[in-house]
């Protein structure tokens, strides 16, 4: 490639921010480097508190430590409600968008967005409303990087999904004057199976899905205006015998035969390509190598769903690092562009909505995707005019410092430069948080602005044109 | 569009030289009058929208002859035509949900069609499976890599950003390929956004960068920037509905809005997609989900078949699911994945007024796997006959692989 040794450390250091987390703030990629690449990886992979991170999340607290029974006591018509409760959806947006931005343990946080994506719930469907907090940061955080079994269980029996997926409805069958009033509901066991575990290309019939569906029935919410806790109803469940995609569940079983579900499917071998090949899509390419998804798949099993040994493995492959120098990249979808961006300019986050607002009109509103699959991680989905503009929009206002909620000084995107010469500016910000991967057809573009010019000032300009070139659209 | 079905209406507009006001349809703005006279002569437009989420159609196209119908639908069945709350009666057998009343009009006129049981042979009853099949048009293999509306648009001469247009945040399924497709969720803010004393600079430099490269993000960066010229130069986009058309609050209301906006425009648009997302997938609460959903869907065609008036002559809309929902109610008063479903066909020269396709029935002998609503009608030759005969298209070969259309169920005269 004609690369010197530094220029390639520079881009794999550049690799392990954009792919491991969300972009390189502009002192990072030395920071990378002087700690080491494997050091870093290493850091990344064990996550230690981050005291910084908590005193930006301080002003938040008030509401998001609230239980899913508070939430509901505070913010809902039926529990008597005396708070709007735009404050509780700001704060739980905002720190999102906190922790995406400032958070030192951004592998962590990738995860965190890689598996509520993963296990999607809707923010906007009914219950979820209020039990979405809990639901990340007690099913889906604790459990990013630990055993899938264990994640998986807890979002079997969270609220928002029992809710969300219907299962809290779901009943063996019961009629009354020969009329069915109720029975099995089959939207969680088809998507368990589909969606959350072995994959649509598994192999499993319309009878299985009836039969997993069987064993979860009795799965539901305690009191689900104003409780919003799991319960386990004895009487709702149906104990006949059943055959799981393989697994039997002789009759008589209880809440055991859906943990004996959960186990069997988080060690299938389905399970463990299926969700290989995702995290590969997320991490590594639109277009994973089967080898890495083969090698990935293998430690799944050896580990029993260890997350943390599967993305070992992932990043330890000589395929990961290999993307490094792949000309295409990855294109980003709009929140990986929008916190990547943010994290670019060294943006600091306190607010959320005119950032949320962006996000929807480039089609990814937070936690608001309406069908189970969540949204794409195949960045090349995310590429049309319609996002593609808001995405150019929303880097012409941030480096103007016009979105609110984000302050962002234009000293830190270009470190160091003489910020009255254009070329200037535009040479630092490329080596700081491109790596020097712009090319020069952009940087004739960026740099050919009218210094006479002074509101805004060149070196806004410049960064603004940056932040919206196609550079920066892929990680 | 409330007068019952005038054939001589439908002749004389279908002269060049017919001035919309002697017909007092009443076209507003003069800007329009170009296109206008076009009317029937012009080039022909496919609108798809695309339910997303398998809307339970055994209660949009209600079967209320059939007695089984009300054996196994229980507390969520429709009621016959002439009960509180009765199905509007299409004929002896089916009856259009009262919340759906706004497509009357367009049915007893004669321009709104409904074929029944229509689906593929490769039966999934996964969303995604589902929406993917119906959108590459390639049932059963998941490795097409085109939309079928892209195959379309390629067989059409030209290569104009604006011949297909989709109204949703991200490139859908159908025009997937190397086809341009204008992706605009929204018209109005779809510009850049950007001080008057640095816009110039701005665009030049941003236009520069895209237009330099030739990957898949200089693609659309340059897709954009054509995007931008072609609506920019249409002031008549934002013109308001014409005939008083009233678009409900709404996905489906707004996308249907900018879609007569652009058809009436004339840029030369021939395919447009829409996808509306909501509370279709009901697998619990569906009386209350179509409460909701249902009025806007019928007052949002009713609105653009008054908007484009008389060119709608032009226009064929066609309104598709990935499924139907099962044919029992479950046990939360909703319905779960099902198979086949009605496809709702409007506009053009549709032989409206008749559910068509062979109805297979909902006995239980007669059900998919004893749960489900039968295929009789494959989607593709329903596809095929608006290819042929409404967009002129012949390779039928191409756009759809593997597969040899019928002549279809008689959709379109």
């Amino acid at each position: 490639m004609g690369l010197t040794a530094s220029e390639l450390a520079r881009k794999t250091a550049l690799h392990a921010l954009n792919r491991l987390g969300f972009g390189p703030r502009p002192a990072d990629i030395e920071t990378v480097l002087e700690r080491g690449i494997e050091d870093y990886v290493n850091d990344q992979l064990e996550p230690r508190p981050d005291g910084a991170l908590e005193a930006r999340l301080t002003p938040l607290n008030n509401t998001l430590r609230l239980s899913t029974t508070q939430v509901l006591t505070t913010y809902a018509d039926s529990g008597n409600q005396t708070s709007s409760i735009q404050a509780y959806l700001d704060n739980f947006h905002t720190a999102k968008l906190i922790r995406s931005v400032h958070t030192t343990n951004q592998l962590d946080e990738v995860l965190a967005d890689f598996w509520f994506n993963h296990f999607n719930v809707n923010i906007n469907d009914g219950l979820v409303r209020y039990s979405i907090q809990s639901y990340e940061r007690d099913a889906i955080r604790p459990n990013a990087m630990g055993k899938f079994e264990t994640l998986l269980r807890a979002t079997a029996e969270h609220p928002a999904m029992l809710f969300y997926l219907d299962n809290y409805l779901s009943t063996a069958a019961r009629t009354v004057n020969g009329r069915l009033v109720q029975g099995l509901n089959e939207n969680y066991g088809r998507e368990l199976l589909e969606l959350h575990t072995v994959g649509v290309d598994a192999g499993y019939t319309q009878a299985d899905v009836y039969d997993v569906s069987r064993a979860f029935t009795g799965w539901g919410i305690d009191n689900v205006g104003r409780g919003g806790n799991f319960r386990y109803l004895q009487t709702a469940h149906d104990t006949a015998s059943k055959s799981a995609f393989g697994l039997q569940l002789a009759a008589g079983g209880q809440k055991d035969d859906g943990e004996r579900v959960i186990k069997y499917l988080a060690n299938h071998p389905w399970t463990a390509r299926f969700i290989s090949t995702k995290l590969a899509r997320r991490f590594v390419s639109d277009t994973p190598p089967l080898s890495i998804i083969d090698r990935m798949a293998e430690t799944w099993i050896a580990s029993e769903g260890d997350i943390k040994a599967v993305l070992r493995t992932m990043i330890g492959s000589s395929e990961f690092w290999a993307e490094a120098f792949s000309p295409a990249g990855k294109p980003k979808t709009p929140f990986e562009y929008v916190a990547s961006s943010i994290r670019a300019v060294g943006g600091e986050v306190t607010a959320s909505r005119s950032v949320v607002a962006y996000l929807s009109q480039m089609g990814q509103p937070l936690y608001q995707c309406i069908p189970p699959t969540g949204y794409s991680d195949s960045g090349a989905e995310w590429l049309n005019p319609s996002s593609q503009i808001y995405r150019m929009n929303f880097a012409l206002d941030l480096a103007q410092g016009l979105v609110n909620g984000v302050s962002v000084n234009v000293r830190n995107f270009a470190l160091g430069a003489d910020l009255t010469s254009p070329a200037s500016v535009a040479k630092a910000a490329n080596g700081a948080v491109f790596g020097s991967t712009i090319g020069q057809a952009t940087l004739d573009a960026a740099t050919r602005v009218d210094t006479r010019i002074t509101n805004p000032s060149s070196a806004v300009r410049v960064s603004a044109l940056l932040l919206a070139s196609p550079e920066s659209q892929v990680r | 569009m409330n007068m019952p079905f005038d054939p001589s209406r439908r002749i004389f507009l279908r002269g060049a030289s017919a001035s919309a006001a002697a017909v007092g349809i009443g076209f507003g703005p003069s800007a329009l009058m170009s296109r206008t006279a076009q009317a029937a002569t012009g080039p022909k437009v496919f609108v798809q929208i695309f339910i997303r989420g398998g809307v339970d159609t055994l209660n949009m196209v209600v079967p209320y002859g059939e007695s089984a119908y009300y054996d196994i639908r229980g507390a969520i069945a429709v009621p016959r035509p002439g009960q509180a709350g009765g199905a509007l009666r299409l004929d002896d057998t089916f009856g259009l949900h009262p919340l759906l009343g706004d497509l009357m009009p367009l049915w007893n006129d004669g321009r709104l069609a409904i074929v029944d049981a229509v689906g593929n042979n490769d039966l999934t009853r996964s969303h995604f499976d589902a929406q993917d099949f119906m959108e590459t048009g390639t049932p059963g293999n998941k490795n097409t890599p085109t939309g079928w509306l892209d195959r379309a648009i390629k067989m059409i001469p030209g290569q104009n950003v604006s011949e297909a247009v989709a109204f949703q945040a991200q490139l859908p399924r159908s025009f997937m390929g190397p086809e341009p497709v204008l992706v605009a969720s929204n018209l109005t803010t779809f510009n850049l956004k950007v001080g008057t004393n640095w816009r110039t600079e701005a665009e030049t430099a941003l236009r520069g960068m895209y237009g330099a490269r030739e990957d898949a993000v200089g693609k659309v960066g340059r897709e954009t920037f054509e995007a931008i010229d072609t609506i920019v130069r249409s002031p008549v986009l934002s013109v308001a509905p014409g005939n008083g058309a009233v678009y409900p609050n709404a996905t489906i209301g707004t996308s249907l809005r900018q879609a007569a906006a652009i058809i009436k425009a004339g840029i030369g648009t021939r395919t447009i997609f829409v996808s509306v997302g909501g509370a279709f997938d009901t697998h619990s609460g569906q009386i209350a989900a179509h409460q909701t959903e249902l009025p806007r869907i019928g007052s949002a065609l009713a609105a653009f078949s008054r908007d484009l008036g008389g060119l709608m002559d032009d226009v064929v809309v066609m309104l598709v699911s990935e499924f139907g929902r099962t044919a029992f109610v479950n046990g939360s008063a909703g319905t779960d994945h099902g198979s086949a479903k009605a496809v709702f066909v409007m506009g053009g020269s549709v032989r409206g007024g008749r559910v068509l396709g062979r109805w297979p029935g909902l006995a239980n002998s007669q059900l998919y796997q004893t749960r489900d609503l039968a295929t009789t009608t494959d989607f593709r030759d329903v596809y095929a006959e608006v290819a042929r005969k409404h967009l002129g298209l012949t390779d039928m070969g191409t756009l759809f692989p593997g597969y040899t259309p019928g002549v279809g169920v008689g959709l379109l005269a």
